[in-house]
Parts: C-alpha cells; structure tokens; sequence
C-alpha cells in the first residue's frame, strides 16, 4: 500500500497546486471566518479555506468536524452565522437553496436529495421541467431525462421509474446526473460513493475530474483516502469546526492526515482490551434479514469485542437490528448460551439482556423532550417499579449511576436531552443501553458525530465493559477505531461475512482488503 | 435553584393553563362578584367535569400520539345504553360497571385498529364512532320509556356532600388518579415516550402497540362514564348528548397545554382547560355575548394559548442555555512529526 | 457502462401483468379500486331507481353530491401537502351565511358580491396557511382554532335558518346549460381544473412538498409558497361549497358546516389519498364523495332508516382503510 501511496503522489507532484493560504486572490472559491451554532452546538468556528477553479478540493475530517455544515451553508441550506463566501471574488448570496443554484452551486448530498415518491424524471429535471403554458409536458420530461441519463451512460435506469424503487446504488448515480445536469460553478460532492461498487466509484471519481477540467471548483468529501489520492489536487482538513490544515495533496502521508483529522496521536485515544473468554456466548447462524442481508453466521465470546466491519450499507445495520429485535428475521437461528435467541421485538431482546445503541440518536435513540434521567431510565422501566409505583428514589438513584458510568455530568440530569451536544447525548443513549445490566451489547456507529473527548470515554468505558464480561457486537464506520478497539472483526460484504480477521491481522488496509474484495480471508 | 426552575419548567404547561383560568376568573368577578359566589363554582365545577370526563380520554390518547373522535358517541352510547338496561331491569350500579365495560370494548376496538391494523386514529376512531352512532340511532327507537335517566346517574350528577357537589368530587378522584398514572407509574412513563416518539419507545424496549390500545380502552370507558353523568344531570338522555364534548375534550386538551403530537401535557393541565372553557362559556351573559361570541372566543383563546405555551418553551430553553452552556471539546493541537 | 450494484435490476421479481396493465394505462391501483367501490355502488342504485337515470334526476343528484365533493376537494388539497383543513366546515358556513344575508337581501350586482365572498374564503384559507406554513402551528391546531372562530362569525352573519340567497344563484343551481344540469358542469369543472393544477408544475411541487418537505426545500421550493396556495385555493372550495349550498338549499344554514368536516375526510380516506401526504388526488375524493352519496340514496330508496346509512358509510370507510393497510404491509413484506 506504500508503494501506491509514494506513486499517487509522484503522479499528484505534476497536478500541484498553489500553496495553502493566498496564492491566485480572487480565483475560485474562497471561505472567510465561517461561523455556525445550531442551539449548543457549534458546528463551524471561523473556518478559512480556498479552493481553486479547474482543481478538485477535498474535504477531509471525523464525522462532527463540520463538513456537512459547511456544504449545507454553500448549497444554501442553512445560513451561517457570520463569515463570507466568494467565488472569483464576488461575494455569493447563499440564503435559500435557489439563490445557491443560482449561482451555480451544485451538490451530490450524502443524504440524497430525491424524492423517493416522484420518477426520476421529475426529480432530475425538478424545476426545470419542459412545460407549456403551465402544463409539464411528461413525455418531453421523459424524453429530456431519458437524454440526461444516456449522457451519462446509464441508460439502464428508467425515467419512469419512482426513485424510491431504485437500489440505494443508482439512487447515489441520480443524485450525481442531477447535481450535473447543468455545468456547475461549484460542485460538491458529499460520500458520493459510499453506496457503490468500484467501477461506479470509480466514474464519480472521473466525473469530479470533468468537472474540475470543465473549469468548476470541485469539492470532494469522502472517507476514503484512496479517492482522495486518485482524485484530489489538494486537500482542507477540518477538526472541530476549524480548519486545521490545507494543501497540495501530495504534502500529506496518510498518517499524517489521519492524525491531523483526529487531532490526537492514534494510539492515546485507545485503551488497553483486556483478553476474552473463549467459549462463545451467541452463535448465529445462516440469519436472514429481508431479501438482501444473509445467510450470515457469527460468534461472540464472553467479553469479546467483536468489529462489524465492511463498507457502509452491506447489511451490518440490519444484522444488529436484527439482533435487537428491532427487524424480523426472516431465517436463520441464533443461541445465546445455549438457550434458543430469537427476539420477535426489542422488549424481547432487553429481557434477554441484549441492548441496541442505535444509528441515529437523535430519531432512534433520544426522546429530545423529555429530561436526560427520563431518558436514561427508559430502558429499564420494570426494575423500577414498586407495588405497582415506580419509585422515584430509585429512578434517581439509576439514574445517576447512569450518568455516572457514562460521564454525564451530574447537573445534566434534569435537562432536555434535545439540549445537551452531540457526544453526551450518545453518552445519554448508552447510558440507557446500560441499564439493564446487558450481556450482549450492540453498538451501531456510536462515535459518529462524537467529539474526540467523548470518543475516548466511549472506548475506555467499552474496554471496561468488556473486561467485566459484556459482549459487545461494534459497528464504526471508522476504520481506525475497528482496527484499535476489536479483539477480532468480521467483514461484511453483500450480507454476508465475507472474511474474519483476528487481532494480530488486524489493519485498516487488511479491512479494506477483505470490503473491497482484492483478499478473500478464510475463516479460522 | 436550578431545581426549582426544573420543577417549574417541566410544569410550565400546566401552570400556564391554570394561571388563564385564574385571570379569566378574575376579569368575570371584578365584572360581576356574583361569579364568585359558591352556588356558581358548583355550577361551574359541574359543568367542567363532564368535559373533564370526556377529556380524560383524550388526554391520555393524545399523549400516546393519538386521537379520539368516538367520544361523543360513546358519551351518547353511555346514557341511553344505561337507560335502555334500567328500563329492562339492569340498572344501578351493576348497570354502570357494565356499560363502561363495554365502552371500554368499544375502546379497545379503537386501539387494536390503530395499534395493529395500523389505521391512522382519525379515521379509526371517526369510523367506529360513527358504527356506535349508527347502533344508537337503532335502538332508540325501541326504547319506549322516552330515555328517561336512570335515579343512580341522577343522584351522582346532582347530589352534594356537604357544599362540593359529587360528581366534582369524582372528577376530582379521576383527575389524581390519571395524574398518578401518568406521572407515577411504568405505563404513564411508556405513553409519554410513546408520544414523543415510537420509534424510539420501540427501540428502548416499550410495547408501543399495547401502550395505545390501554389509551383507547380507558379513554372509551371515561366517556361511557361520563356520558352517563351526563345524561343525569340533564335527566334525560338523547343521541346529540354528546356532541359539543368532542370539540370541547380536544380544545381542553389543547388548552390545558398539551401537545396535539403527543409525548408532552398533563391531566392536570387539562383540567384547567376544561374549567378555562367552561368559565368562558359562563362569562357570556356577563358581557352582553352570544353563543357565536364564544365560537369566535374559543378559536381566539386555542390559538393564543398554543402560541404562548410554544414561546414560553422557546425562551425557556434559551435560558437555560444562557447558563449551562454544552462546549464542544477544542480539537488538541499536534504536532505533525 | 456497466457496473455490478448490490441490487441488479435482474434480480427483481417479474412484475405481475395486472401492475403492468395498470402502469402503461397510467392509472393506479388506488384510482381502480375505489372506481369499483363508486361502480357497484352506483349500479345497486340504478339498479333500484331505474327512473334515476334521467338527466334532470341526475342533476339533483350531482347538486347533493356538490357540496361534499368541493369540501372534499378542499380537504383533498390541504391533506396532499400532510396537512388538515378543520375549519373547512366554518369556511363553507361563512360564505353560506354571507351569500343568504348581504348578497339576496342587500341587492346590488350579485356576481361580483358572491366573488368578494369568495375571495373572502380565499383569505380565510389563507389565513389557515400562515398560521401553518408561517407559525409553524400544527395543521390540526390551526384549523381547530379558525373552524370555531369561522363558525362564530357566520352565527353572527345568520344565527339561525333564513336569509334570501339570489334567484340567480338559485336558478344557476338548479338549472341547466344546453340541456346539462349545471351541478354536472360544476362537478366536471372541479375535475378539470384539478386535472390542470395536477399537471403543472405547481402540482409536482405540491406533491413534493407532501412527499418529503425537507428535500423538496432542498430543491429550491419554496415550501411556504405552496402551503399558503394550497390553504387559500381550499378555502376558496369550501367557499364554493357554500355559496352553492345556498342555493341548493334556498336559504342559509349556519350549521351545516359540522357535519361536512369529517365527512370530508372520510371522503379523502375512501378515495386513497394518504394523510400522510404526497399521494392521492381530488378525482379520487370526488368518487368516493359519490360513493357516499349513493349509499344515502339507496338507503332512503329502500326505505330503510337513516342509521343504516351511517353504518353503512362508517363500514365502508373501515373496510376500505383496513384492506389498504393491509395490502400495503403485505407489499411491504414482499420487498423487504
């Protein structure tokens, strides 16, 4: 993999770029101490940043760094607080996301912003739709869009069809096709290929060139810092709303950016795992979840950290959900300690002591109105309740220990979870999980959106958690944080465990390795 | 002090609720003391607590993120099903439990089509209120004995012990008892969270489908009951019996500080709703108003109120704010080898 | 350019030729069945009144069907968008009363005062989008609040039966134009018009807007425009509505309007518009507003009390939601 690195950047030394900061005023895109606070929060703190036309720029940071922020305020989704944004040095009106289109902002969102109820036809051509005398003329619209896609080269998607028919695949195509229908003076493309196959990956990649040689200003958020080598001439890496480096990206290794986007050296941020049990606790076996996830076979030891590992959307949110009881199976047959485990329902999988941390904290994990105790005591209502009364001493009492365990602070309590950031309100989340006292633990992308100070009690208190004897079933979309904090992870691709690897092989290339599919790694 | 202003914002509703009723109050008797006098209080009492029957349904329904629209029909079902059983021979106290049973049935019915056949309530509960409407109108033609009331609802619309009328009384012993559930126990607990958000409750392990139907249940046995209050009081009962209680039982809810969405209000603030309605109403001969005067009132208030109980919870938060701020951790700086 | 995505479209079952059948007409399995429920329903009664099929009895038909077919097409509107119109029933009275009490006894040139009144409805619709749209108040709220205050008003205009509405809208009701009962050309111009908004780009935003607000902002619509049209142009129907209804009638009633709210809605339930919004239609409200009015009708027919209607109606409405909903999870299981 050095190998590969050292070339990209030989070839990226001819692309170059100017140095960071100044260089061509008044050419491309340039970002003026951004600022931006949603309640508690503050997503964007004075970030500076200039991007050139005719070159690909990539974003690069953790999830909570303010990526999404600063796009959504380009793409003239949200307002910014304070701070100015030009391109070619006029200042650009961003406030609704017309007056961005307007001037000529274009995003690939890593939400998708098609409507899944309408065709894709209507969603491509959405405000521009051929019309006459106030009429949309559907077979023109049919037609256009028909045009649009074969332009693309995907004819093979239908312009009848109703986006949300379409596999999640194509629908991250469409959203690129649209962002692209006209040519863009800023382009921003957010995870564009999170959901796909190399090849498709691999045409984003050469339309963000396109573009960029069009005379566009391309912007690249991604994870993957393969793509960021093959495709980006230089790179901005923000960090808790602020910028904190900008470049040619040849100027960068890859620890160098993985350091600078965590802001800690690597390893202070893990804690020691201590070792396992070696009998396994839950056995899966062929589990099936809808059509596209299964037949899928694990095993968990006592007071094992087992990673879920693979690229985003192969089936490990509908494992765990299904584990949680929060999905119906629809085959296969698990035991935990030997007895049958096959929970129908949530209420089910508590009572047999497995927790669910779910994806989305503030959706699924959060009832944003109600206090942080409220919250907390949610999960374990039943052990609370005395002669038919729930006992509010005891309530409180949990309730604290709750906090306590997870590092909430103790004056939190009373507050509205809505009101508290990012990383306690996922420290409020586990808190609830822990309740109950699990044996089984699952943790879907609990780090997500997490500030680094919290990462590290999330992962100390998950060391700790596994020392005691809880198993523990993690899914990070962050390959590092598998890499340090698994006794063992398997590799989940097309619903399936495609490979296992045990912690000696652990890496984030061997991970990859196995995602991608360049190394099938047999299973011990 | 941040205790007591925890305490008073988690209420914040529920005071503002009562301190309207209170204000309203007061206007009418420094118009005219007489609205003070005893006799009137019990009148007012009376009257708020037959919607604070039909509201207490509701209450807990729309809590659990649904809603009601049989009420009145079960209010109607409430007296003539009773006064068609007293008229056969089944009445009293045997006759009451059973009817609220069966209203409770009727409920349930509401529940298990909201909750597992997964119909939105406005069209479940419409639908079977409007089936009960139809039972009704064909049985009350074979009643003979021109519906007359039965003594045992009489006697609780109309009796007092001492100066406080009965039925307030009952009112009363509902109110703490749905307070008590709703703040005391597991299931108060699980329809708040239910609410605010079943895909959360589900997650968090609660039984969102049997949390709602216990809402139906209950809110079908509080309107039978209070349809058969109802019906004493007037002394006699009729099919339209119940018909303004729909509007009022959703305004009180409304009024009394509850969220429409579910997972936010009290019982409590819906009896303070209930009397700020019913203080109103009463005010109109005061004021030289007409019934249309009071729709027009009534609309006011609901928009008024909703809008107060949404601004006071904004500048709450922002205080709140102001004060225990969350802070991001800074990113450390690191010294790239 | 080929690529190899988690979900090839080769891998999808085969689509049944009925959706096929369906598809390529351009009619949805929705829009079919309830035609089917508005067919049996209107045959039975044919079937039972055979003198029914006559223009003139026809057109009295269609006058009791208007009413509930322009509310409908109110709540329609306001449902699309995820939303719901309360004070549909105030806004009907409102112009009801206006229409009995200052346009026939008052005088003056009769049209242009029974367009102020429906400009009128309009605003009153109007004001339901702002508080909605604007106030960000909960649609079931706002329209609680407006329906009692709409109504209080038209009490006051009107507090009981009475009022003169024009002859010449008496006789636009109940008269006909080459040899059409009027009521039909008003039934054939709320589907026109709806066909014509549907097809505009108006529409698709609409549609978006009840679909999936957020990424219909996302895509530069103006979510508020929107709403505010679709409150206003449904306050204008439920105007309408009411204007008609006085003539239908031959004087004011202000306290017809109750009735027509929930009625409304289980029109817009039947026909397979989603509450939810972004699905559905007024052509489909209109039929199921037909399909209710023929129940009443062959229930008077046939002698029966009126209590049979109304189980009759109620039974339909939870029939046909409970079959929906059932379909639909069985559809949903099927492409999990």
């Amino acid at each position: 993999m050095t190998a590969g690195i050292a070339d990209a950047a030989a070839s990226n030394a001819g692309r170059g770029g100017s140095p960071a900061g100044g260089g061509a005023a008044g050419n491309g895109l340039e970002i003026t101490g951004l600022r931006k606070r949603f309640g508690a929060v503050r997503a964007l703190q004075g970030v500076t940043m200039h991007a050139q036309k005719g070159h690909v720029h990539a974003l690069l940071g953790e999830n909570g760094a303010g990526k999404s922020t600063l796009i959504k305020i380009l793409a003239g989704v949200t307002r910014a607080d304070a701070g100015t944004v030009t391109l070619d040095g006029a200042e650009l009106r961003l406030g609704h996301p017309r007056a961005a289109a307007a001037a000529g902002v274009r995003s690939a969102f890593q939400e998708l912003s098609t409507i899944p109820e309408l065709t894709v036809a209507e969603n491509l051509l959405f405000g521009r739709e051929p019309s006459f005398a106030g009429r949309v003329r559907r077979r023109r619209l049919r037609a256009r869009a028909a045009e649009l896609l074969a332009g693309f080269g995907l004819e093979r998607i239908d312009p009848a069809a109703a986006v949300g028919s379409l596999a999640l695949g194509d629908r991250q195509l469409l959203e690129i096709v649209k962002a692209l229908r006209e040519p863009p003076r800023i382009l921003i493309l957010d995870e564009a290929t999170s959901a796909l196959s190399s090849e498709d990956s691999a045409w984003v990649l050469r339309q963000a060139r396109l573009a960029a040689e069009r005379g566009a200003v391309v912007l690249f958020i991604t994870h993957r810092l393969a793509e960021v080598r093959e495709v980006a001439d230089r790179i901005t890496v923000l960090r808790g709303g602020h910028d904190v480096a900008e470049g040619a990206t040849a100027e960068f290794s890859d620890e160098q950016l993985i350091t600078t986007m965590l802001g800690r050296r690597m390893e202070r941020l893990y804690p020691e795992l201590a070792p396992h049990a070696t009998d396994a606790l839950l056995s899966v076996r062929g589990l099936q979840v809808g059509a596209r996830v299964g037949p899928l076979d694990l095993d968990a030891a006592r007071g094992e950290i087992l990673g879920i590992g693979g690229l985003q959307g192969q089936g490990q949110r509908e494992v765990l959900m299904a584990l949680a009881g929060a999905t119906p199976w629809s085959g296969g047959t698990a035991t935990m300690g030997g007895e049958p485990f096959h929970p129908r329902s949530p209420e089910a999988a508590l009572r047999e002591r497995v927790a669910l941390v779910p994806e989305d904290r503030q959706r699924e994990g959060l009832l944003l109105t109600h206090t942080v105790r409220s919250n907390v005591t949610l999960g374990a209502l039943r052990q609370l309740v005395r002669h038919g009364f729930l006992d509010g001493r005891r309530e409180g009492q949990t309730a604290r220990e709750g906090a306590a365990r997870t590092g909430i602070p103790s004056d939190r309590l009373g507050a509205l979870a809505g009101t508290l950031s990012g990383g306690n309100q996922q420290k409020v989340v586990l808190a609830k999980a822990l309740v109950g006292e699990p044996t089984v633990l699952l943790l879907y992308d609990c780090t997500r959106g997490v500030d680094v100070g919290t990462k590290a009690e999330i992962f100390t208190l998950m060391a700790q958690l596994a020392a005691a004897g809880t198993t523990i079933l993690f899914y990070s979309s962050d390959l590092s944080e598998l890499v340090h904090m698994c006794h063992r992870v398997v590799v989940v691709v097309e619903g399936s465990v495609r490979g296992e690897l045990a912690r000696e092989d652990l890496s984030e290339q061997s991970i990859l390795r196995v995602a991608v599919g360049t190394e099938e790694v047999a299973r011990a | 002090m941040n205790l007591v202003l925890d305490y008073l914002r988690e209420r914040r509703t529920t005071i503002a609720a009562y301190a309207l009723c209170a204000v309203l109050f007061a206007i009418a008797t420094i118009h005219s003391s007489g609205f003070a006098s005893a006799s009137n209080i019990r009148q007012l009492l009376v009257f708020a607590s037959f919607i604070g029957f039909a509201a207490l349904g509701q209450t807990l329904v729309v809590l659990a993120g649904g809603l009601d629209l049989s009420v009145p029909w079960l209010m109607a079902f409430g007296g003539l099903q009773l006064s068609n059983w007293t008229s056969h021979g089944m009445g009293g106290v045997l006759g009451i439990v059973l009817v609220v049973a069966v209203g409770a049935a009727i409920g349930l019915a509401n529940g298990y089509g909201v909750a597992w056949l997964r119909v939105p309530p406005i069209v479940m509960t419409l639908a079977v209120g409007g089936l009960v409407q139809a039972y009704l109108m064909s049985i009350g033609q074979l009643n003979s004995s021109g519906n007359q009331a039965p003594q045992i609802a009489e006697s609780i619309a109309t009796d007092r012990l001492g100066p406080i009328p009965v039925v307030a009384l009952v009112w009363l012993g509902f109110a703490v008892a749905a307070g008590v559930l709703l703040s005391r126990t597991a299931l108060g607990r699980r329809i708040y969270a239910t609410g605010a958000s079943d895909t959360v409750a589900t997650l968090s392990g609660v039984n969102v489908k049997r949390v709602r139907l216990v809402t139906y249940m209950l809110s079908g046995a509080a309107a039978t009951f209070g349809g058969v209050v109802l019906s004493g009081y007037v002394g006699s009962t009729y099919i339209d019996i119940g018909a303004p209680y729909l509007f009022a039982s959703i305004a009180a809810v409304i009024v009394g500080g509850a969220s429409i969405l579910g997972g936010r209000g009290t019982y409590w603030g819906t009896v303070a709703g209930a009397l700020t309605l019913t203080v109103l109403s009463a005010m109109l001969p005061l004021f030289h108003l007409d019934t249309a005067d009071l729709e027009i009132v009534y609309g006011i208030v609901i928009l008024v109120g909703v809008a107060f109980s949404r601004l006071g919870a904004n500048a709450l938060q922002m205080s709140r704010r102001g004060g225990g701020e969350e802070k991001p951790a800074d990113p450390e700086v690191v010294d790239v080898a | 350019m080929t690529s190899t995505t988690i979900d090839s479209t080769a891998a999808r079952p085969a689509v049944p030729p009925l959706r096929r059948l369906l598809a390529n007409s351009g009619l949805s399995l929705t829009a079919v069945t309830t035609a089917t429920i508005l067919i049996v329903l209107a045959v039975t009664d044919f079937i039972l009144q055979p003198a029914l099929l006559e223009v003139t009895e026809l057109g009295y038909l269609a006058q009791t069907a208007l009413p509930l077919v322009l509310v409908g097409a109110a709540q329609t509107l306001v449902v699309l968008v995820r939303g719901i119109d309360l004070s549909v029933g105030g806004i009907m009275v409102l112009a009801n009363t206006t229409t009995a009490v200052w346009v026939g006894e008052q005088g003056g040139n009769h049209q242009l005062l029974i367009f102020a009144i429906l400009g009128l409805a309009a605003c009153a619709g109007l004001l339901n989008g702002l508080l909605v749209a604007v106030g960000g108040f909960e649609p079931f709220v706002a329209t609680l609040g407006t329906w009692t205050i709409f109504n209080g008003l038209a009490l006051k205009v009107l507090p009981t039966d009475g009022g003169a509405p024009p002859p010449s809208l008496i006789n636009f009701v109940f008269g006909e134009t080459a040899g059409i009962p009027n009521s039909f050309l008003v039934l054939a111009g709320v589907f026109v018009v709806w066909r014509i908004l549907r097809a505009s780009k108006l529409g698709t935003r609409i549609y978006a807007v009840g679909a999936d607000e957020e990424r219909a902002r996302l895509n530069g619509t103006s979510v508020v425009g929107v709403k505010l049209f679709v409150y206003a142009l449904a306050g204008l129907c439920a105007g309408i509505a009411g204007v008609l209804l006085a003539g239908v009638a031959s004087s004011g009633t202000p306290t017809a309007g109750d009735p027509y709210i929930l009625t409304s809605v289980a029109a817009v339930v039947i026909g397979g518009t989603s509450l939810m919004g972004g699905k559905g239609g007024i052509g489909l409200t209109m039929m199921a507003a037909g399909a209710l009015v023929f129940i009443s009708d062959i229930v008077s027919e046939v002698n029966l009390e009126t209590w049979v209607s109304v189980a009759a109606s109620s039974g339909l409405l939870l029939a046909v939601v409970i079959v929906r909903s059932l379909i639909d999870r069985i559809a949903e299981r099927r492409s999990a």
